[in-house]
């Protein structure tokens, strides 16, 4: 077995710079120091960068003016009171809201027991489906929210609910199926031996040791999924008509065609109501450890 | 500290959600929504803001707006032929109104049913829907950068204007418009739109950006991103409500302009609810409503004077109205398709 | 003793759906886009023929290609020090990192980009800073392929820096200690030790960032204006817009085709460079 490539031909041959161990306490590790600053420079500037648009939205709603500036001339929550007005866009948020809760839920049905199948069986047609599976998540979702409405016309539909639940399926599920099938390959197998051996029938097992144990990593997936479906556009895009509206639909139409500062205070209230849910998830389920 | 995982809990809150959201289904099949189409800008403020509620206190209903483009609206329709329609209500420019009633797409309007119809100046009877309002084209310009107002078009080719130019893209009517007018002042016709490309080639070093739909023009105006464009009176009316610097002034050229008018769809869920709604925008006390500032709609009914902005910019009473240039709309429709795929072309980077 | 049932049949349900609701509906495209003009009545590969023999249209597909490579690219550079410096943070940063990373992701990708809109605009807040700092043109970024890329790496990057991040908790810490010791500098460790171990991370995460830039429809489009086409608005204009479903069809076709095998090449490196980390 080769060994790894840092040992080879390295020792002997650097400057005296590089002979580390027998330099004084107080000497400054220039070397190791310059790759810490520039990776912490890095690091702090991506930050700003991943952080600063969510602030900004939420700076850019509370404006008392007509308009998007940043930064607010003066703040106000007047918007925010504009949006107890906005019945179009709660009636689409509802929608949103609806349509992420039937998706999770088939999601989370249908893709425990792909998750099940996947990390456990060995059939080959398996390794197959799983690529299938998560293959959404590669392919244009734009494309396929097209396929859809051409499929539905095809078939005498015309756009609605259930279908949009089952295209918003198709491109969630791969969120819950990649967390619960790390969760369930984590799963000490003797566990199960031992549930097994004890007379509990498969059901009870999975009832009672299984569930229990994937519980963090399916919640995360779960949460994964619903947001994926309350903010999709692309399939939404094809499969949501007027008559079943969906938030960033309308969004989307708002920032089309107007400049409403309202659009603003709806993605303030959305960044609130996201984080609300992260915070939850990461208290009961523990959201980053099953990111990492 | 992680809170334990209950099944029983976690089963008894699905549970609960699951039942919220059956109980507000039922109880808003009660109450009745009109889905009706709508223009973006000044229109569906106006239509928001002012027809909405009249509409909601006189029938109880609520209104589901969907802000689409004329010809966006046509092809949704088409596309729905034999089921059930996107929306009730047709929001139409002059042009999609004969594709639309050739296609069988709008029914004719029921002028008994609506009781405002009759009060229309004359000529804004059609048969195939009530026409609401006239839209003129002009140009846009900023007042804090540009102190006189552009006298004609040509001014927009002007070295000063490098990079200051504004255009919106050819799906909507404002689109097509300054093409048409554009072609017409170069000397080209219906048939032959080579002199209006030319002048847009030699536009283009002056052109700062070309938005791909109305809200992103609206937002270059507020950013001043561009300082003279292609605009409508209404839309420029609209974003000076909002503090936004922009005036409107019309070429010597002289204004041009078409009809929006609104339709009754071909099997309309709500067609009583569609017919009501409608009427609406025909009463001259909501006609005078929209009238005033922020939306500065003109219109129609022989019963409304003019006054305000479209007396200042416009036109002093319906029949200067009357002198308003018209497009041939029969003869450009069928080069929609063609000339949208050629101004992108043109005008890709 | 051990009585191991076999699962795979619970795959079948989704498999089922998959069928009926994925892969017919990728079928019913295919077969559509071999249809000549909206008319719909012949068999014929015109579409295709019409695509590639207009450099309108392949231009498009380069462009998008392109595009998705340069994002991708400001991603790696800011997304692998992020990955670095979280890898060895203590737990609690890590989750605030992690974090603060995922936040994006969750928050709409329309309200995302509308606050892009807001910081790139003429009197932006970049521009605000830029002016501040004595220039005396604003900086154009809104409109522009730069700001595409700008704002494409901001919404994508944890799609780089979560598997990266996953993988280089997995590196054995002794294995930089030893290159350590043995008298290599931090800088050269990195580059013989680290990142050879992290590559199957780097490109996982490549993968998903690559094929998530060149299909965001809704940041291309907001930011790039109408003067700047790439793929996915180009179909959605030839869906809908100009109602040439066939057309449209062979471009999604051939996007799909595109993104596949990029994704085919990007995973066989991937795999190859696993080698690495199990020798």
């Amino acid at each position: 077995m080769p060994a790894p490539r840092a040992f080879s031909g390295e020792v002997g041959t650097g400057s005296p710079q590089k002979m580390r161990p027998t330099e004084k306490a107080s000497n400054i590790d220039w070397e190791a120091l310059s790759l810490r600053i520039v990776f912490g420079a890095l690091t702090i500037v991506a930050m700003v960068f991943l952080v600063a648009p969510t602030v900004i939205v939420l700076l850019t709603s509370l404006t008392a003016s007509e308009s998007l500036r940043f930064p607010p001339p003066a703040l106000s929550l007047r918007w925010y009171y504009a949006l107890i007005d906005a019945d179009q866009m709660q009636r689409a948020a509802w929608n949103s809201l609806v349509i992420a809760f039937w998706t999770t839920l088939i999601s989370v049905v249908l893709g425990t027991g792909a998750s099940l199948a996947i990390a456990r069986s060995r059939a080959r047609w398996l390794r197959a489906a799983d690529l299938l599976f998560m293959s959404p998540l590669l392919l244009p979702a734009l494309a396929f929210g097209f396929a859809a409405l051409v499929y539905i016309n095809r078939l005498g539909f015309s756009p609605n609910i259930p279908f949009l639940v089952l295209g918003h399926v198709i491109v969630c599920v791969p969120f819950i199926l990649r967390t619960t099938v790390a969760a369930l390959t984590q799963l000490d197998p003797a566990l199960l031996d031992a549930s097994q051996s004890l007379g509990a029938s498969s059901w009870m097992t999975f009832r009672r040791v299984t569930l229990p144990l994937i519980a963090p990593g399916l919640g995360s997936g779960a949460f994964l999924a619903f947001m994926a479906s309350f903010d999709n556009v692309p399939v939404s895009l094809f499969l949501a008509d007027e008559r079943t509206e969906v938030l960033p639909i309308h969004l989307w139409q708002q920032i089309d065609t107007n400049l409403d500062v309202r659009t603003a205070a709806a993605s303030g209230l959305i960044i609130v109501f996201t984080l609300v849910l992260m915070v939850v998830t990461e208290r009961m389920a523990g959201l980053t450890r099953q990111m990492r | 500290m992680t809170i334990r995982f209950n099944r029983r809990t976690m089963m008894g809150g699905a549970a609960a959600f699951g039942a919220a959201l059956a109980l507000p289904h039922v109880a808003r099949a009660q109450a009745k929504t009109l889905v009706a189409a709508t223009f973006p800008g000044t229109w569906n403020e106006a239509d928001r803001n002012v027809i909405s509620p009249a509409f909601k206190s006189a029938t109880g209903a609520a209104v589901t707006q969907s802000i689409v483009l004329g010809t966006d609206q046509v092809a949704r329709l088409t596309a729905a032929k034999g089921n059930k329609p996107p929306f009730d209500v047709a929001f139409f420019d002059t042009p999609q109104v004969l594709d639309a009633a050739k296609e069988g797409l709008i029914v004719e309007y029921p002028a008994a049913k609506s009781p405002n119809f009759g009060e229309l100046i004359p000529k804004f009877q059609d048969k195939w829907g009530p026409k609401i309002t006239m839209q003129v084209i002009g140009i846009g310009y900023n007042p804090k950068k540009i102190s006189t107002p552009p006298k004609s078009w040509e001014e927009l080719w002007e070295p000063k204007y490098k990079g200051r130019v504004g255009l919106t893209a050819l799906n909507s009517q404002l689109g097509i418009a300054f093409l048409a007018e554009l072609n017409r002042i170069k000397g080209g016709s219906e048939t032959d739109f080579e002199p209006a490309f030319k002048a847009l080639r030699e536009l283009l070093p002056n052109v700062g950006a070309i938005a791909a739909n109305l809200g992103a023009y609206a937002t270059l105006w507020q950013q001043e991103q561009i300082d003279i464009a292609p605009y409508n009176f209404n839309f420029v009316q609209t974003l000076k409500a909002k503090d936004v610097p922009v005036e409107f002034t019309i070429p010597q050229t002289g204004a041009a302009g078409w009809e929006t008018s609104l339709h009754l769809v071909a099997n309309a869920q709500e067609p009583d609810l569609a017919v009501k709604y409608i009427d609406l925008h025909l009463d001259p006390k909501i006609q005078t409503q929209v009238m005033k500032p922020p939306y500065d709609v003109i219109p129609t009914s022989s019963k409304v004077t003019l006054e305000g902005a479209i007396t200042n910019s416009l036109a002093k009473t319906h029949d200067d109205l009357a002198k308003v240039r018209g497009f041939d709309w029969e003869k450009l429709n069928p080069q929609r398709g063609a000339l949208i795929e050629r101004f992108n072309r043109e005008i890709k980077v | 003793m051990k009585v191991k049932g076999d699962e795979s049949p619970l795959a079948l349900p989704l498999a089922a759906v998959f069928a009926a609701f994925f892969v017919a509906p990728l079928c019913v495209l295919v077969l559509l886009s071999l249809h000549g003009e909206a008319a719909m009545r012949t068999w014929t590969a015109a579409s295709y023929v019409k695509f590639f023999t207009d450099s309108f249209n392949y231009s498009i597909l380069w462009e998008t290609l392109l595009l998705g490579v340069k994002a991708t690219l400001v991603c790696l550079v800011f997304g692998y020090p992020i990955a670095w410096v979280c890898a060895r943070s203590g737990a609690r940063l890590q989750s605030i990192i992690v974090f603060l990373v995922i936040m994006p992701i969750l928050t709409s990708v329309v309200v995302r980009t509308f606050a892009w809109i807001v910081i790139l605009g003429r009197q932006g807040i970049i521009n605000q800073v830029w002016l501040g700092l004595g220039a005396t043109e604003p900086l154009r970024l809104l409109y522009t392929e730069t700001g595409v890329i700008m704002v494409l790496a901001q919404v994508q990057m944890p799609l780089m820096v979560l598997p990266i991040l996953t993988v280089m908790s997995k590196i054995d810490p002794n294995l930089a200690d030893a290159s350590r010791v043995l008298g290599a500098g931090e800088w050269r460790t990195l580059w013989r030790v680290t990142i050879p171990l992290s590559l199957p991370g780097v490109i996982a995460g490549c993968i998903l960032t690559y094929t998530a830039c060149i299909t965001a429809f809704v940041t291309q489009t907001l930011i790039g204006g109408a003067r700047l086409i790439y793929m996915p608005l180009h179909i959605y204009q030839q869906a809908v817009g100009a109602n040439n479903w066939p057309f449209a069809a062979a471009i999604s076709v051939i996007f799909m085709v595109a993104v596949l095998v990029i994704v085919g090449i990007l995973g066989a490196i991937g795999r190859r460079s696993e080698t690495f980390a199990r020798a």
